[in-house]
């Protein structure tokens, strides 16, 4: 479940969640939502997969919107399904960071507690006779960044820059 | 609901509001904001004034934590914010200071025409622009650069596109710093912001993004504006658009890579977007090469939008776009950081001056202004709301000892994006505007509902303020006649 809430010129996401997969999964939406104006008209006919780790919920939570809307941006691609896993929290032997992981585990920070995240995205490539586009998000943004357990799981929130 | 700011505001004069460094512990400096009695109070309703007093905790910075009369809240720094940083007093470099959209600025291109040879034409005027120049998110440009010329693009500005034949030695003399900063290096722009920003020089982008036809409505200054060649019922084009996803890829980057900064270099900061690291050290170098070329890649965004504009006048006019005399004016930035010389307390000093949302404004006389320009002042372009008004002013002498050299830079939002939607329900603004004499055109209903006049300050108090306050003076008042949004 998510909603958009007023921040002057920008935009925020507030997302809550029973657990951390579909808070993640939720934000994904949030964030297409504000992109593609008919969410329903996008297919999934495409598959991505995306992996990420970080040691540090919040940052894994930015990285994850982060990649996101590089995907629209660099690649045009345009999702609306998220299949989420969510790992973390254990001593494990992985790289910080947040960019993606493939092929970078050389450059870890040994021991540091890691979430992981792998994801299965699921859309198409951009069609501007049937998607319609909204905002243009320049970036996600630190300002306000929360990713918190709260009352029947998780809540987080996010600034998009517009 | 928005927060109202309760902190304390004092007033300093009849333009200037304090809020002291005792407000919070961290706080280096005081927070000045500019603004008269009535604009403070619309200040007051969000946080943006506590922004203010967050960016008074940077490392090394000068005097004030200052803000514009068009501040509005924003994230890390507020929208209007203004701070100089010594690089010899462990002075921070911080790309939120500068924004997402590195160069973000304004142009603005005159004409030959007067406001009745245009009028007959104006409807086909408005659309073939919005026809031919890209507008709005995701869309790419007709010009393409591969990545070697992108590099080039970066490190030389619109200089290169000359040979392209997209641009004039005249028009690169009426850019600010002549379109090119020194020192940039496109060796430090990431694939990804590449990738971004591959397609998309010569697109007009989205948001608070336009091209507007206008129409000099009122001179107040007739020696600066012959000298601009400005004169009533002329009609001009002014553009604002930035660095576009390459840009904003810039300032991504940077902020990931100082994640960590906080805790390397021992600095305290009360809000996570304002993450920064010293002048004085790699990451800050690092980012201050990049964000140099993302300006000059904004440059030539804004050259190729002027470029497609003549274009387009020259085709529904018929006249070659000289003969239509569509001249630049100027072209000036207000989301940048640069490195500049003012005088702080008696000693010469060189700062590195963040402007987020507000424009250089340098007094007559000073070396870094065109020559044309030089006895007049700098050109500073503001643009305000589609309803309304954008001005050009000059700069004058105390923007220099009150501002670092600095004003507004437009009008400042006075409604959320999501308040102006709603305010909008059952009203056709683009009818409205229609009804006041504005053509416009935009990719959605909801494009012209957020970016409606109403949910903007009048930009008149908000000149008004800085007229006063002696950081620039009145030239000239356009009012638009065409629209163009993303």
């Amino acid at each position: 479940m998510f909603e958009v809430f007023a921040h002057t010129a920008d935009l925020g996401l507030r997302i809550r969640a029973g657990d951390l997969p579909t808070l993640f999964a939720e934000a994904g939406k949030a964030l297409f939502s504000v992109l593609v104006e008919n969410l329903e008209a996008i297919a999934c006919r495409e598959t991505h997969p995306l992996t990420l780790e970080n040691d540090n919920l919040e940052y894994l939570f930015f990285d994850w919107l982060d990649q996101l809307l590089y995907l629209f941006d660099a690649q045009k691609l345009v999702l609306a399904d998220f299949q989420v896993t969510i790992t973390g929290g254990e001593m494990a032997n992985h790289v910080q960071g947040g960019r993606p992981a493939e092929g970078s585990s050389d450059a870890g920070k040994a021991n540091a507690p890691c979430w992981r995240l792998e994801a299965i995205c699921r859309g198409e490539k951009l069609d501007r006779q049937r998607h319609i586009l909204d905002h243009e998000v320049k970036a996600i943004t630190y300002h306000g960044l929360k990713v918190e357990k709260a009352e029947g799981g998780w809540l987080a929130e996010v600034v998009v820059d517009i | 609901m928005t927060q109202a700011y309760i902190g304390p505001l004092e007033r300093i004069d009849e333009t200037r509001w304090r809020i002291p460094k005792s407000y919070k512990p961290g706080m280096r400096v005081d927070g000045i904001i500019f603004a008269d009695d009535g604009l403070i109070e619309q200040i007051r309703h969000d946080q943006a004034p506590e922004q203010v007093a967050n960016v008074a905790f940077l490392p090394g910075i000068q005097v004030a934590s200052l803000a514009m009369p068009d501040i509005h809240w924003g994230y890390g720094f507020c929208i209007g914010g203004v701070c100089a940083t010594d690089p010899d007093e462990g002075g921070v470099i911080s790309p939120g200071g500068v924004g997402y959209d590195i160069n973000c600025g304004v142009r603005l291109i005159r004409t030959a025409l007067s406001e009745d040879q245009v009028r007959p034409r104006l409807k086909e005027l408005v659309n073939e622009l919005f026809q031919q120049i890209p507008t709005g998110v995701g869309r790419t440009g007709k010009y393409h650069f591969d990545r070697k010329e992108l590099r080039h693009l970066m490190a030389e500005g619109p200089r290169y596109l000359i040979q392209r034949g997209l641009c004039t030695e005249e028009d690169i003399e009426h850019t600010e710093a002549e379109g090119r900063l020194e020192g940039a290096k496109p060796e430090n722009v990431s694939d990804r912001a590449l990738d971004r920003g591959a397609e998309q020089c010569g697109t007009l982008g989205s948001g608070n993004h336009f091209l507007e036809v206008q129409v000099v409505d009122a001179v107040f200054d007739q020696e600066a504006a012959e000298v601009m060649g400005l004169f009533p019922g002329q009609v001009c084009v002014m553009i604002h658009s930035g660095s576009r996803g390459l840009g904003y890829q810039v300032c991504d980057d940077a902020l990931h890579a100082l994640r960590n900064a906080p805790e390397k270099y021992g600095i305290k900061l009360p809000d996570r977007q304002l993450l920064c690291a010293p002048v004085h050290s790699p990451e800050g170098q690092h980012y201050i090469g990049a964000m140099r070329a993302a300006a000059n890649f904004a440059w030539c965004n804004r050259q190729l939008l002027t470029w497609q504009a003549r274009e387009v006048f020259e085709s529904v006019f018929d006249k070659p776009w000289q003969d239509l005399q569509m001249q630049v004016v100027y072209d000036v930035c207000h989301n940048i950081a640069k490195f500049e010389e003012h005088e702080i307390e008696g000693k010469k000093k060189w700062v590195w001056v963040h402007r987020k949302g507000a424009t250089r404004a340098f007094p007559p006389g000073h070396p870094e202004i065109p020559e044309k320009y030089r006895r007049i002042g700098q050109p500073v372009l503001i643009p305000g709301d589609m309803g309304r008004a954008s001005w050009v002013l000059v700069g004058q002498q105390d923007s220099m000892a009150k501002s670092f050299g600095t004003t507004c830079h437009g009008a400042g939002r006075a409604m959320s994006r999501t308040a102006a939607v709603q305010d909008a329900r059952g009203r056709s603004i683009e009818r409205e505007l229609q009804e006041r004499g504005i053509v416009a055109r935009a990719r959605s209903w909801k494009g012209l509902a957020e970016e409606q006049p109403a949910a903007y300050k009048d930009v008149d108090l908000v000149v008004e303020v800085v007229h006063k306050a002696g950081l620039s003076k009145k030239v000239a008042r356009l009012r638009p006649i065409g629209v163009i949004k993303g």
